[in-house]
């Protein structure tokens, strides 16, 4: 049985339950439609899931004494209510509730046994739909003063979309303060209930988030905490626990840097250890070991991801000022990317290989692919399948056509999961049925290969289990959708709680598939990771050049000249066009300790690249294998494989944090005539031009208004003039040199200031 | 009725899912459900015929690189979408229409340029000329559109439908594509 990470106790079934159930009627009304294809063991398809999910209560804060005992409620919507800064959800509901006498004592006992009644009832519940900040804190506690579970874990997973921990823990204090006084009308224990549930909120948010406490080097938040502890809560477990923590992080090595920097050569002087001659070669490998080992790489990413940084405001919008926030989705998708990278070149590399060769090659995949859907590790499964179908790799005809029918056959099979028919129902559904099942069990009736399959392995294993790892892709679309279509704050301003309640189910699904992959129990093998750096990567250029020497184009002439002619101009323009890779090229020089000022001289690259990639061996491949890219590639699997050190800079497309521009200035004095002065500045992700103007001013040694200077970018034929508010770091163009001119506005534009700047924007 | 599938392309933070859910969905919601069958499907009329948009938005998924070939490989109209204000998204798209007409082994692609967020006038960096020159050599419609003040956004899906129309009248797209796996 899975459990969640985070502290969940019974109510979080209310309201799961409730959209669970909603959701359920959807699934059986599918389930009917496709019933003869589904091999339904369990008539509730939803239903391993649900169950799990409802009774994932265990890691919880035991002194919560929640005693709602769940029977099949029955929901009606009531109605909404507004109460000052707040808007609720009201339900009736229908219960069977057996809630024991609590005993004044009772906070560091679980009494769950002492049934004193039982008894039906139709009780209203209110939900916080929106609310402002404060009254979202203040919710952590019901009305009762309980801790509302289901709230509070829904809370700490998404509030960084709109506040920070330094917000809330101040919020949070602020309450229990507030609490001191006795109430105006009300009994004193009630407010006595509020603060120890606002303790026990804390406790939670401790346990289930520590990063959220850690900030080098002092801690600020773990030393507010120790000092409220020292006036009103002496000697408590939450004072231990707070000490406890600032003095471990105090003592931990504060420099990050110097570990990432550190750990990569000593996982190199481990792999050289390896003996010479045991090493591995496509396609006569152990496809069972090399699935595992897949899984194994997956596995350690996939329980090291932070779930709330899939959040749309973090994932999807991480390119203004927090590219390092989502490090542990990137390195998911780095590794992903990775998988599929190795199936493409390992396929397309050898010159030498006959279309037999590079099928048995393509077929050694499929049988991994097939071990990864026994594993039940769809994210690498669906990293192959996605290499298989990639256009260098799917043209090749007559390699196809030599690889035998059963493993075409299962090929489609693996392929059809991932289908995107219905917004991915078939996956969809499959993640369902067993993400938190035991092992993999799940086939449609045309899917005749895959049936041998889990036959042969039920009868091998039948008392293995294992974990499940998801493509993460889906998660993050589903998101970043909620993200765009659910506005974050209604009624004049109060925070929409209901959009973070939806994206919670996403995030707990996430939760709870990391629970199941502790299941896995995979051991580490030197050999393959040494086989898995080795493998040269292509961009997809240079992959569907090579696809195109071993089987030319079978189109016909005209578009033959075509193709060539567009690929000359394609080379010609390597270095300069993309911009993404020039991006790319940003990053490795700027996660090297030497000078960023390097990213500029960007005409650099393809040498420095090509000494990097030549340790790569490649006999008889023509230049263009020789590029950046591989070289890019081959350094990038570095921070993936040193465990534990994600490194954002080393990520594949990610931006850099900041850029360094040169900027001159430009005047009409005669003494500087003649003179180009550079100076370098840093820009940083979030800078808009007034605050880059006074940054090169402040540099150049200029005084004045800004207001009274342009910006403009050099580029090779013309000027960008930046808008007066443009976000700087996202404007401009990057495939050029970052050079820049600062102008004194003449005194006429200078008064008329916006409209005028925007007029003259010419590329 | 017949089915269209449309691929909208574009780097990550450009407003594509906003496009998407602008046209699917008309307005911004409350309530809003990502997962399910239809979260991406629209019935429209179409020069007076009745078509089923099916949108496969890669909104989140950018950087999983290894799968752009396949979600070209399904398409049959692309929109590709940059933002107004950063030079770099524009940049991007030379890249991926080149990799769309490797993928279709054609230079004849339904597409449509569209330069997003167009009511952040005041932080606009590529001016519409530049976008109306791109869109010329690719050979291709080009709008300026804004999800937020909805903006020429039906209408990007519309012209699309029309030239996917155009290139193959009646039903021959569903001949002419045949599922991925039955081509091997």
């Amino acid at each position: 049985m899975m459990l969640l990470p985070t502290a969940t106790t019974l109510t979080f079934q209310q309201d799961f339950y409730y959209s669970v159930a909603e959701r359920t009627k959807f699934f059986a009304s599918k389930c009917r439609s496709l019933s003869p294809s589904l091999n339904t063991k369990d008539s509730s398809p939803k239903g391993k899931f649900r169950f799990s999910a409802c009774t994932s209560s265990r890691r919880s804060n035991k002194k919560n004494n929640t005693k709602w005992y769940i029977k099949q409620p029955t929901w009606r919507l009531w109605g909404e209510e507004k109460a000052d800064g707040a808007l609720y959800t009201v339900y009736l509901k229908k219960v069977r509730y057996h809630r024991p006498t609590r005993s004044l004592s009772s906070s560091h006992s679980d009494s769950d046994d002492e049934i004193s009644h039982l008894e039906w009832e139709t009780v209203r519940v209110r939900f916080v739909k929106a609310g402002t900040l404060k009254r979202l804190v203040e919710a952590l506690a019901t009305d009762d003063g309980e801790l509302e579970t289901t709230y509070i874990n829904v809370f700490l997973a998404t509030y960084r979309s709109f506040s920070s921990p330094k917000e809330v823990l101040r919020l949070l204090l602020q309450r229990y303060e507030e609490l001191a006084d006795p109430p105006e009308n009300g009994k004193p224990d009630h407010h006595e209930q509020h603060r120890k549930t606002l303790i026990s909120a804390l406790h939670v948010w401790l346990d289930s988030y520590p990063e959220d406490f850690k900030e080098s080097p002092h801690h600020p938040a773990l030393i507010q905490l120790v000092n409220f502890c020292e006036k009103y809560l002496p000697a408590t477990e939450l004072e231990a626990k707070v000490r406890h923590r600032l003095d471990r992080y105090s003592r931990e090595q504060p420099p990050k840097i110097t570990d990432t920097l550190l750990i990569p050569p000593a996982t190199l002087a481990l792999r050289t250890a390896v003996p010479e001659w045991k090493c591995y070669r496509l396609p006569n490998v152990p496809v069972r070991h090399f699935a595992e080992q897949l899984t194994r790489m997956d596995v350690d990413l996939f329980k090291k991801l932070v779930p709330h940084q899939c959040l749309g405001a973090v994932w999807s919008r991480r390119d203004k000022s927090r590219s390092h926030e989502a490090a542990t989705v990137l390195a998911t998708v780095n590794q992903f990317n990775a998988v599929s990278f190795r199936v493409i070149s390992s396929i397309l590399v050898e010159p030498g290989h006959k279309a037999l060769d590079r099928a048995f090659i393509i077929i050694c995949w499929i049988d991994i692919a097939q071990e990864l859907r026994v594993l039940k590790n769809f994210s690498s499964l669906k990293a192959i399948i996605s290499g298989l179908q990639s256009n260098p790799i799917y043209r090749l005809q007559k390699t196809w056509a030599v690889v035998a029918k059963e493993k075409i056959e299962l090929f489609d099979e693996l392929a059809r999961i991932f289908s995107e028919d219905n917004n991915q129902w078939a996956q969809r559904e499959l993640l369902m049925r067993e993400g938190t099942a035991k092992f993999a069990d799940t086939v449609g009736e045309n899917d005749k290969q895959l049936q041998k399959i889990f036959q042969r392995q039920n009868n091998h294993s039948a008392n293995i289990s294992f974990g499940t790892i998801p493509y993460l892709g889906t998660f993050l679309t589903d998101l970043t959708m909620i993200d765009t279509a659910i506005p974050d704050t209604i009624s004049d301003g109060l925070i929409n709680f209901d959009k973070r309640r939806k994206e919670f189910e996403v995030l707990a699904q996430i939760k709870l598939l990391q629970g199941a992959a502790n299941a896995y129990n995979l051991i580490g093998d030197i050999v393959f990771d040494r086989w898995f750096d080795s493998i040269l990567v292509l961009d997809d250029r240079e992959a569907y050049q090579l696809s195109c020497q071993i089987e030319p184009s079978q189109n016909n002439h005209v578009s033959k000249v075509k193709k060539k002619s567009s690929g000359h101009q394609k080379n010609d323009s390597i270095a300069s066009n993309s911009s993404s890779n020039s991006s790319q090229f940003y990053c490795d020089i700027d996660s090297m300790p030497s000078s960023p000022h390097n990213s500029i001289e960007r005409k650099l690259s393809p040498s420095q690249m090509s000494n990097s990639s030549s340790s790569s061996s490649l006999p008889s491949l023509d230049v263009s294998l020789n590029s950046s890219h591989s070289g890019r590639d081959n350094k990038l699997q570095v921070p993936l494989n040193s465990s534990g050190t994600l490194s954002p800079s080393h990520s594949q497309k990610s931006s850099p944090d900041f850029y360094v521009i040169k900027v001159t200035f430009e005047t009409n004095s005669v003494e500087t005539e003649g003179i180009v002065l550079y100076k370098s500045i840093m820009l940083s992700n979030n800078e808009r031009t007034p605050q880059v103007i006074r940054n090169a001013m402040y540099k150049l040694g200029l005084e004045g208004n800004p207001d009274n200077y342009t910006l403009a970018q050099v580029l090779p034929d013309k000027e960008m003039i930046l808008p007066l508010n443009a976000n700087v770091y996202y404007a401009v163009n990057t495939a050029y040199n970052l050079n820049f001119i600062l102008r004194q506005k003449k005194p006429e534009e200078a008064e008329s200031n916006g409209k005028a700047a925007k007029s003259k924007i010419k590329l | 009725m017949r089915e269209y599938k449309i691929v909208v392309l574009g780097s990550g933070g450009v407003g594509k899912s906003a496009l998407t859910v602008q046209f699917v969905q008309g307005i911004f919601v409350e309530k809003y459900d990502p997962t399910i069958e239809d979260s991406y499907r629209k019935q429209v009329e179409v020069e007076g015929q009745q078509c089923m948009l099916e949108i496969l938005d890669t909104a989140g998924t950018e950087q999983f690189t290894a799968m752009r070939d396949l979600y070209m490989k399904n398409g049959q109209g692309f929109i590709l979408v940059y933002s107004i204000t950063a030079q770099s998204t524009f940049n991007d798209l030379q890249d991926l229409r080149e990799q769309i007409l490797r993928v279709k082994d054609t230079d004849d692609v339904p597409m449509v340029l569209v330069g997003n967020k167009c009511d952040l006038e005041d932080e606009r960096v590529v001016g519409k000329d530049l976008g109306g020159n791109l869109a010329r050599t690719f050979n291709c419609a080009f709008m300026e559109t804004s999800a937020k003040a909805k903006t020429n956004v039906s209408e990007i899906f519309y012209d699309l439908v029309k030239q996917i129309n155009k290139k193959s009248p009646e039903k021959k797209v569903k001949v002419k594509k045949p599922r991925l796996c039955t081509l091997l």
